[in-house]
């Protein structure tokens, strides 16, 4: 449930596009990417996306976390984590890699004051 | 020349594309033809087996539409990566089927075949002179890995491809190639910005999935110029903005910044977007930076065993909630009978529904109405894997749980049979990089006068 107004919102309710995929076998890549110049200035100005908050949504190591920074050319985030395993491995879910997208949805956004 | 233009027909050679877009394309009066057909993305089974990812009917509707096109305009056709893997097997049986669509439609022309699997003894050689460096898998390269691998394939740029153009190539058909070097190649060779010749690369490999409303079957055009390039949807209706191709910039890649790729690394941090009319977007700005050791990175993956599964459904709020217990009951049962791990044997269970999407990643969330259960075995040989996942069910099927109902059988079956042989199971084994003297040295090339 998005949270009341008055704490802000979640990234699904600002960002136009929220996405996983391969990168190579080994890397799960994330972009969230906005259609709003505005939007994306407010989400990069509030700072929730860096890396201990990514490491804490995914429940994995900091040192896991391989990029994470904004791209202002595209008004997108670039996340890019380590597999916990490969493509395809024995214990893997998702051989694409494009359906774990989901845990970066609840961040939340801090109200503009 | 003062610019240059490259059409692609399709993000996945097989998977089809929009031909009245595809017309409008070459309309345009394009130079070259490039498609990309292949990918790790589809997992380690297609690069362990060297199978191509569809069946070959659909490649050779593709390529018959394309290679009767580029010989009608009198334009060089370049294909990467064919056929998934781009393994010498996958690219012999591409090379056929371009050879039979040139005899049913009369087409005339030279060709060159250029492979990217490496021998495992020139491999091992090279390793023993110098370790490879990982760029995923962990500890180091051993022989023995390189022993229980398919066919090992390396990612060439496009040097390979230059010396087939320089050749007279009219069709080029490659191994395993890295996807924005099929489209760089020749504006490379005429003389444009290798960086920007990458990028368009980069964009157009994936057709119309950089364009409103996104599309793989899309084709797109780029156009290169002395200072920008320039892309834009074959299809009139659709249309590229600064952020649909800024956003594709980004596509399954780690580093929008740096981009690493063979001989060197395409740098973005300078790149700019500038939208030029309601459906062309004009780039700038990406630079590529040579390494001081030109290195390739190779592809590889080796057998775990044969995979069998046996896919139910489970209803029972009451079995749903007791679930796991009864799944480590289940394992138990398995251990007992089979010996499991000491025996080469993987035994998993994936519900669907629950947790089997994102695993350990899963946030959580409410209990949910039904589970679709995967019953999954690895084991050294097939028969092996079909008895371990249907001996698991077979317990599942009918064992008791805490407030048990429904003492006729716990799981619905959506057909019959149940157990269901899925082949070899392979992972990715390597993915190392590999310096060269030469881009060209591990890419043989064959010309051919295809004559009809």
């Amino acid at each position: 449930m998005a949270p009341l107004s008055n704490q802000g919102e979640t990234l699904d309710r600002i960002a136009k596009v929220i996405r996983s995929k391969n990168a190579g076998p080994f890397e799960i890549t994330f972009d969230v990417m906005f259609d709003d110049a505005a939007a994306y200035r407010r989400v990069k100005d509030s700072g929730v996306i860096e890396p201990t908050r990514i490491a804490a949504a995914y429940r994995i190591p900091l040192a896991d976390i391989l990029v994470c920074k904004p791209f202002d050319a595209a008004l997108a985030f670039k996340i890019t984590i380590r597999r916990p395993v490969s493509s395809g491995d024995l214990m893997d879910n998702d051989v694409y890699g494009c359906q774990q997208h989901v845990p970066l949805t609840g961040i939340l956004v801090p109200a503009v004051s | 020349m003062q610019e240059i233009t490259g059409l692609a027909p399709s993000g996945s050679l097989g998977s089809g594309f929009n031909i009245e877009a595809f017309k409008r394309g070459l309309s345009l009066g394009p130079h070259f033809i490039g498609q990309d057909a292949g990918s790790t993305d589809m997992g380690p089974y297609y690069h362990g087996t060297g199978r191509p990812f569809l069946p070959l009917a659909t490649y050779r509707h593709d390529l018959a539409i394309m290679l009767r096109a580029a010989r009608a305009a009198k334009i060089p056709l370049v294909i990467g990566s064919a056929l998934t893997s781009g393994c010498d097997e996958s690219l012999a049986t591409a090379t056929g089927i371009i050879r039979d669509i040139a005899r049913e439609h009369g087409l005339s022309f030279r060709m060159a075949v250029i492979g990217a699997e490496i021998g495992k003894p020139d491999l091992k050689r090279r390793m023993a002179a110098a370790p490879l460096e990982s760029i995923g898998p962990e500890g180091a390269l051993t022989p023995e890995v390189v022993d229980r691998c398919g066919p090992i394939v390396a990612q060439m740029g496009i040097e390979p491809f230059v010396k087939a153009i320089d050749a007279g190539a009219e069709v080029i058909i490659a191994g395993r190639a890295c996807d924005d070097a099929v489209f760089a190649a020749l504006p490379v060779l005429r003389g444009f910005d290798q960086g920007l010749a990458l990028h368009c690369g980069k964009i157009l490999e994936c057709a119309g999935l950089s364009a409103i409303p996104y599309d793989l079957g899309e084709p797109m055009l780029g156009t290169i110029g002395r200072d920008a390039f320039v892309v834009e949807p074959g299809n009139a209706a659709h249309r590229c903005t600064t952020v649909s191709v800024a956003g594709h910039s980004l596509y399954e890649r780690g580093d929008f910044e740096f981009q690493p790729g063979p001989g060197g690394v395409n740098d973005l941090s300078g790149t700019s977007f500038e939208q030029m009319d309601e459906r062309r977007v004009r780039v700038r700005g990406s630079r590529f930076v040579a390494d001081a050791v030109y290195k390739v990175k190779l592809e590889a993956a080796e057998q775990l065993g044969f995979r069998s599964i046996v896919m139910v459904g489970i209803r029972d709020p009451i079995m749903i909630r007791e679930l796991d217990p009864l799944l480590e009951e289940t394992r138990e049962r398995a251990e007992a009978r089979f010996g499991m791990r000491a025996e080469g044997i993987h035994l998993r269970f994936r519900a669907y529904g629950r947790d089997a999407v994102m695993g350990p990643l899963e946030p959580g969330g409410a209990p949910p109405r039904e589970i679709g259960l995967m019953i999954e075995a690895v084991a050294p040989a097939q028969e092996l894997a079909t008895g371990v996942a249907m001996y698991s069910r077979g317990h599942l099927q009918h064992a008791s749980y805490p407030g048990i109902l429904t003492t006729a059988g716990n799981m619905a079956y959506p057909f019959s049979p149940f157990g269901i042989p899925v082949g070899p199971a392979y992972r990715f084994a390597v993915y190392h990089l590999m310096p060269l003297q030469d881009p060209c040295e591990i890419f043989p090339m064959t010309i051919e006068e295809v004559r009809n």
